[in-house]
């Protein structure tokens, strides 16, 4: 099932990027290649800087696979593994490489500029700010969900001493490039086994043990629970582990960033990218030499109302985030890649050849969860809950992609999960440390005017991790991760409104991009408002422990301003439009 | 202490200079030095870039703006054209632009910029001192005797060249760490050495100048700099003060030179008029301080002539006034 | 194909896909190190030509012996000073 399920999503992404985007690219857009692009005009060395699309399109992908395509379906499966690995194809077919690819056209067309810029000309100068208030709690809100699943992951035994030894790996990759001025080949050869022999090293009883006293030091039995949500208990490790995560974020954000998060990001990278590798071959040897059980664990439909999250729609389609779109991407394509395409034809390869990439993975991760949620005898999901998932999605991930490792002699299913799980956690703080980054320029041109303290990298960061603290521990992950999905998909809907405007502004057909736009902009809506009813209703009822309580007042909160700033830059954003389309209709009457 | 005892004792000392207010006759005795020496078989050149082309009058040749000019046997002048040169360098840097870029004509806005950089009060300071490393190291004299400018633009100079100085060294470290972020992107993205910094070459090129021409005023073991004055009272005070700010800008005071003294003989005949005797007690009281001021640093006493100091005659006869029967052997 | 069309073929593949790789592995860092050195020229330009501005930080003689080396990214430079700059500019 596994393989046909890869080969029917390989199928239809290369239907998709051959017979409709590379159309819509050649028939709408028209992408020139002889027409100088901003990067070459403007080659300034710094901002504007040409690449070939061979590495822009390595560029955009790494930059844009993150936690969302992996997390987000392993979470959807609780609907049932058809509706999810549906909307995955459906979403990337229709959407997701419309978003990616047209905004990096987009914003070459427009002299480089990126959303802030292109909200302001296109929308509004009111748009700008309020697209910026709206991406300081988006951000804010992928450090909570990103921060939720390390913090998980973290607690896992076997996971911390190898994330620790593949850190120091980093650090000492970037000294041997900067300081020591060594070769890469070599660098990356030498640090890249150093992490991997870390790795192995934390599966040994002594790691093991070590991270387990760690864990019961905050306290074992009842005392484990810092407090009870109606799906589960925060504990003591999760909170410990999450510190350490954000303590890791920190470095990331005010070190040089040539000191640590480069370098450690780096040798994340070549791990990561062996892992991959490792895993896709997996799922075919499992398929041809049945090296381990790839039966579907989870029926393809289980309810629509998934009882502790929702209904299928809106709340799946928000769930699954990256893999079918991502508002993220949208911000990559502008202020990075539009800024590098040396021809215009490039984007397509470049933005809607990273995003079908993209859905790939996404489906590596639909199916290592359908196969996954059994351990033994020990099901992973709560059948009762209607397959509630009862451990972290990070923990499924690990041990679905472990079973797929076991097929390289020499890697155990303990070495295989802790593979597994540090693949995850480096792809998720790789995102974070860059967030958390551009979280602390946010505030100190945000607020820096009025409260010249937010100059100071120290205090932009460490405002921003407390609001992480704030959503870690007082909200309930998977309310999180919807949360982060709604406002990831949301941000996709902005873009996809600027996009829809700039296009009716240049006469050009249009409703390519208005109706999946208005399809994002209504499920993303109807999505964050019942998050928001739920969790104020929650607030309401007896025995919700106070922590929670907030918690729900806070997921609330964020929940309403996002949908009412969405809302407002729609009626903005529509009144433009309708100014573009009846320009466009005068000049077509002419 | 004798004049000719300081050239004596060190003969490494090749850089003279007489400073002093204007017209005390620092050109006559950078002349007359000059003279001296070439008569001894050393190769002299003795350069100007007073605009007021006072080596041409004294010399009694048209010399201005012509490179330097034979004026006897070992004896060269040369008088700079600041402005001239400052055209010739500014059609050089065109001329560089054009050749490295292929343009056919010079973008506005860098032709803008040159005319504006030309207009700036520094450049003609630069540009002179700037010359005066190149003749320095061009090389080719036993003796380079330099006819300074006013006081006042030596010792800008002298307190820019150190500030300058500072300026350079902070941005070659600029440079520098350029390039080291320019060698990690090649080697991170395993292209092959990167090109060499010109502006690196350029930048220590010009730190090399400006310490040259800074070092030339204040070398003690090459420059023999002497200090112009005459017995009166303003002057002594504005010599005081001069002397002050040149020690503390390290430029080495090799002695001073007294220059329009009334010789006694001409105040002892019966006939001389009270007039002349008047001033000269009045120079004899100052000559004194002067002696007091500065002792053993007072070199020679030159008596005021009958006339300008003008051809190599009466250039000739200053020689002897201030080096006597002395030789440098 | 012929085996010289072949190899020729087969050589830019794994071009590409060395691009592709370097692209996801180190173009970021590369990248990060260009823009340092970058911003940094058009901070040395500032100096060295900042007389224009009034500034007189290097004498305007030598300022314009370095004038020929920063012709081409003069009018990058003011275009980069000039533009406003945007806070969803930081992102990448």
């Amino acid at each position: 099932m596994a393989a046909i399920v890869l080969i029917v999503a390989i199928a239809i992404v290369v239907i998709g990027y051959q017979a409709y985007a590379a159309k819509m690219d050649k028939e709408v857009i028209q992408a020139n290649p002889k027409k100088a692009t901003p990067a070459t005009l403007y080659n300034d060395g710094v901002d504007f800087m040409p690449a070939s699309g061979s590495v822009l399109f390595g560029y955009q992908f790494k930059s844009i696979a993150a936690l969302g395509p992996i997390v987000g379906p392993i979470v959807a499966v609780q609907w049932g593994w058809l509706p999810t690995f549906l909307w995955l194809m459906l979403g990337v077919f229709f959407i997701g490489w419309v978003q990616d690819y047209a905004s990096a056209m987009m914003a070459m067309r427009n002299d480089g500029l990126t959303m802030g810029g292109l909200a302001y000309k296109f929308i509004s100068p009111r748009a700008r700010g309020i697209l910026l208030a709206f991406l300081y709690f988006y951000l804010l809100l992928i450090m909570g969900a990103f921060g939720a699943v390390v913090a998980g992951l973290l607690a896992i035994p076997v996971v911390p001493v190898g994330l620790f030894i593949l850190t120091l790996a980093g650090v000492l990759a970037g000294q041997m490039t900067y300081r020591w001025k060594m070769d890469l080949v070599m660098t990356t050869v030498i640090t890249v086994l150093i992490a991997l022999i870390g790795i192995w090293l934390g599966t040994m009883p002594w790691a093991k043990d070590l991270v387990n006293s760690i864990n019961s030091l905050a306290g074992t039995g009842p005392k484990h629970i810092l407090y009870n949500t109606p799906y589960g208990p925060m504990t003591w490790p999760q909170f410990f582990w999450g510190i350490v995560a954000l303590a890791f974020c920190y470095l990331g954000s005010v070190l040089a960033i040539w000191r640590f998060a480069q370098p450690v990001n780096y040798v994340s990278f070549w791990f990561v990218a062996l892992g991959l590798l490792g895993s896709i071959l997996g799922v075919f040897v499992a398929a041809i030499f049945k090296t381990t059980n790839v039966a579907f664990q989870i029926p393809a439909y289980v309810t629509w109302n998934q009882p502790k999250l929702g209904w299928l729609w809106p709340i799946l389609f928000v769930t699954v985030s990256c893999g079918a779109i991502s508002g993220w991407h949208s911000l990559v394509s502008t202020a990075g890649t539009a800024r590098q395409l040396e021809k215009e034809t490039d984007a397509l390869p470049v933005g809607a050849g990273a995003m079908f990439t993209e859905a790939i993975l996404a489906t590596m991760a639909l199916i290592f969860a359908a196969t996954a949620l059994t351990k033994g005898n020990t099901v992973l999901y709560d059948a009762n809950h209607m397959y509630f998932l009862k451990v972290k999605a990070g923990a499924i991930w690990a041990y679905g992609m472990s079973r797929f490792l076991s097929w390289i002699p020499g890697i155990s299913p303990s070495m295989g999960a802790a593979i597994g799980a540090i693949f995850l956690a480096v792809m998720a703080l790789t995102v974070m440390q860059l967030v958390l980054r551009f979280m602390r320029v946010a505030s100190a041109e945000l607020v820096g005017d009025k409260i010249p303290a937010f100059k100071n990298p120290h205090v932009g960061t460490i405002v921003a991790i407390l609001f992480t603290f704030l959503i870690l521990w007082t909200a309930f992950w998977q309310r999180i991760w919807v949360l982060f999905g709604g406002a990831n998909q949301l941000f996709a809907g902005l873009a996809l409104l600027l996009i829809t405007i700039w296009l009716a502004n240049e006469g050009k057909k249009h409703g390519w991009v208005f109706w999946p736009m208005v399809f994002m902009y209504v499920t993303t809506v109807t999505a964050l408002l019942v998050t928001a009813w739920k969790s104020f209703h929650h607030m309401m009822t007896a025995n919700v422990s106070a922590a929670f309580a907030f918690g729900d007042l806070v997921a609330g909160v964020i929940a309403l301003f996002l949908a009412l700033a969405a809302v407002i830059l729609a009626a903005d954003g529509l009144k433009s439009l309708a100014k573009a389309r009846a320009k466009a209709a005068s000049h077509a009457g002419d | 202490m004798s004049l000719a005892k300081v050239f004596r004792e060190n003969p490494n000392r090749r850089y003279i200079m007489f400073g002093g207010k204007g017209g005390l006759g620092k050109t006559t005795f950078s002349a007359a030095t000059g003279y001296w020496l070439a008569k001894q078989g050393k190769k002299v050149l003795v350069f100007s870039v007073d605009p007021q082309a006072s080596l041409s009058d004294i010399f009694q040749r048209d010399i201005y703006g012509k490179g330097a000019v034979e004026i006897m046997p070992n004896l060269y002048a040369q008088e700079i054209d600041a402005d001239q040169h400052i055209r010739e360098y500014q059609d050089e840097i065109r001329q560089k632009i054009r050749d490295m870029y292929g343009f056919e004509k010079i973008p506005d806005e860098i032709e803008s910029y040159i005319q504006a950089a030309s207009a700036e009060p520094a450049m003609e300071e630069s540009a002179i001192f700037d010359q005066v490393v190149d003749i320095v190291v061009a090389g080719g004299y036993d003796y380079y005797i330099y006819d300074l400018v006013p006081l006042g633009h030596a010792l800008y100079y002298l307190s820019m060249a150190s500030v300058y100085d500072q300026w350079i060294s902070k941005i070659t470290k600029l440079r520098e760490e350029m390039r080291e972020y320019e060698q990690m992107a090649a080697r991170v993205s395993r292209k092959k050495e990167t090109q060499e910094d010109l502006i690196l070459k350029e930048l220590q090129d010009i730190r090399y100048r400006i310490s040259t021409s800074s070092s030339i005023l204040t070398d003690r073991e090459k420059t023999a700099f002497f200090f112009v004055l005459i017995p009166e009272e303003m002057i002594l005070i504005d010599t005081q003060k001069a002397s002050k700010l040149f020690e503390r800008y390290q430029v080495p005071i090799s002695g001073y030179i007294v220059n329009r003294v009334i010789p006694e003989r001409v105040v002892k005949s019966e006939h001389a008029p009270a007039y002349l005797k008047n001033r000269y007690e009045m120079q004899k009281k100052y000559l004194n301080k002067i002696h007091e001021m500065f002792g053993n640093s007072v070199l020679a006493e030159i008596e005021e002539m009958e006339r300008d100091i003008t051809g190599l005659e009466m250039i000739e006869r200053m020689a002897h006034a201030m080096f006597g029967e002395e030789t440098l052997e | 194909m012929t085996e010289e069309e072949k190899r020729s073929f087969f050589s830019k593949i794994v071009r590409n896909l060395q691009d592709v790789i370097y692209g996801m592995a180190s173009h970021d860092m590369a990248r990060q190190a260009l823009k340092t050195r970058g911003s940094m020229e058009h901070l040395f330009i500032l100096i060295t030509m900042g007389d224009l501005l009034g500034v007189p930080i290097l004498p305007p003689y030598y300022s314009l012996r370095l004038l020929p080396y920063v012709v081409p990214q003069i009018s990058t430079w003011k275009r980069r000073m000039l533009r406003e700059r945007d806070l969803t500019d930081a992102l990448a």
